[in-house]
């Protein structure tokens, strides 16, 4: 680049500390370019922590919804238990003073009816509880994207820590740690955890069935 | 297929908990026959080598997607007659309908009910029933 230097300015003799002075200047000056080119990856780690938050958020209610839906259910199934037991308890009594009028009464016909309908109601409730499982495949995957995010940090702040260290440290550390951090975004988003304001997605199956339907499946 | 409870099932979810959910909850609707794999590579290697009747698939699954699964298996001319029923927590509209471009016969999201499943399995039998 071509400078045009006023007519009565007098140039210094160059020197070998002028441009040992400019040499270093450079190479800071291209080191914190280098730097500042790090940071926007790291920003937008960064900026996904909110993001994990309310993953981690979404891991928690499910987890507890679960947690909670199952232990109703085993108290709703216990109690039915216990009044199957209290219930053949009273006929064996009844069997066992007068055969006959147990049966004549109707009480045995009647046991038979409630035991049917009891243990239909159990195994809804188990088939509940197994259902409620699902929580384990839909927070699996939340937490593999958690796990991500954690990693993209990681790998950010290593960057950033090699380009700051003497080069003799970075080159080591940057050999050891290449293997490591070979992160790659999937296309999938897996659960949607805040479906608020989000127009792209589905909350629901019968909204599924309702764009099936319109594109004529 | 004469009889609907012999029919074949293939559950493809890379989560255990889901395949067993999914096999207890077929076989509640009297469906017994039912084998799982892990992931879209395990089960087409499982339906080059098998005779199956019905594919559940996962999406997001590592090693082969359920798409990846999907489009393998419409590409192939002995397995594209299957019905593979999507049954999955990706939720976007453009995912669904990839899924049913390419050839899904049905569409879950998780988490879903046991009367989702049942009605779904019971509208692509009923389909094939017509088609047969």
């Amino acid at each position: 680049m071509k400078v045009d230097l006023p007519e009565n300015m007098v140039m210094p003799a160059a020197s070998p500390e002028i441009f040992q002075q400019l040499g270093t200047l450079t190479r800071q000056l291209h080191d914190t370019m280098n730097m500042l080119g790090v940071l926007p990856g790291l920003k937008s780690t960064v900026d996904d922590l909110p993001d994990a938050r309310s993953r981690l958020n979404y891991i928690a209610t499910k987890t507890a919804d679960a947690a909670e839906k199952v232990l109703n259910l085993v108290d709703t199934a216990k109690a039915d238990q216990e009044h199957i037991a209290d219930e053949t308890r009273k006929l064996a009594a009844l069997i066992t003073a007068d055969p006959v009028k147990a049966v004549a009464s109707g009480a045995v016909f009647n046991f038979v009816q409630d035991v049917e309908t009891v243990t239909k109601r159990v195994d809804g409730h188990l088939t509940d509880i197994m259902m409620a499982q699902d929580f384990h495949d839909l927070t699996g995957q939340v937490v593999a994207k958690v796990v991500r995010l954690a990693n993209d940090l990681e790998a950010q702040l290593v960057k950033l820590l090699v380009q700051a260290a003497p080069p003799e440290q970075a080159q080591k550390v940057e050999a050891a740690l290449t293997s490591h951090h070979q992160t790659s975004e999937p296309a999938l988003e897996g659960p949607v955890v805040d479906a608020q304001g989000r127009t792209d997605v589905v909350a629901n199956q019968s909204e599924v069935d309702d764009l099936l339907a319109s594109l004529g499946f | 297929m004469s009889n609907p409870a012999d029919m074949k099932f293939l559950i493809v979810d890379d989560f255990s908990t889901m395949r067993r959910i999914v096999r207890g909850l077929l076989k509640e609707s009297g469906y017994n026959n039912a084998e799982e794999a892990e992931d879209g590579a395990v089960a087409l290697n499982m339906l080059k080598n098998g005779k199956f009747d019905f594919v559940v698939s996962d999406i997001n699954m590592p090693n082969m997607n359920g798409f990846e699964l999907l489009k393998a298996i419409k590409a192939d001319d002995a397995l594209k007659h299957l019905p593979v029923l999507m049954v999955t927590a990706e939720a976007r509209k453009e995912d669904i309908v990839l899924a049913a471009q390419t050839g899904a016969a049905g569409y879950i999201v998780k988490p879903f009910t046991k009367a989702t499943l049942e009605e779904k399995v019971q509208k692509i039998m009923q389909k094939l029933a017509a088609t047969a």
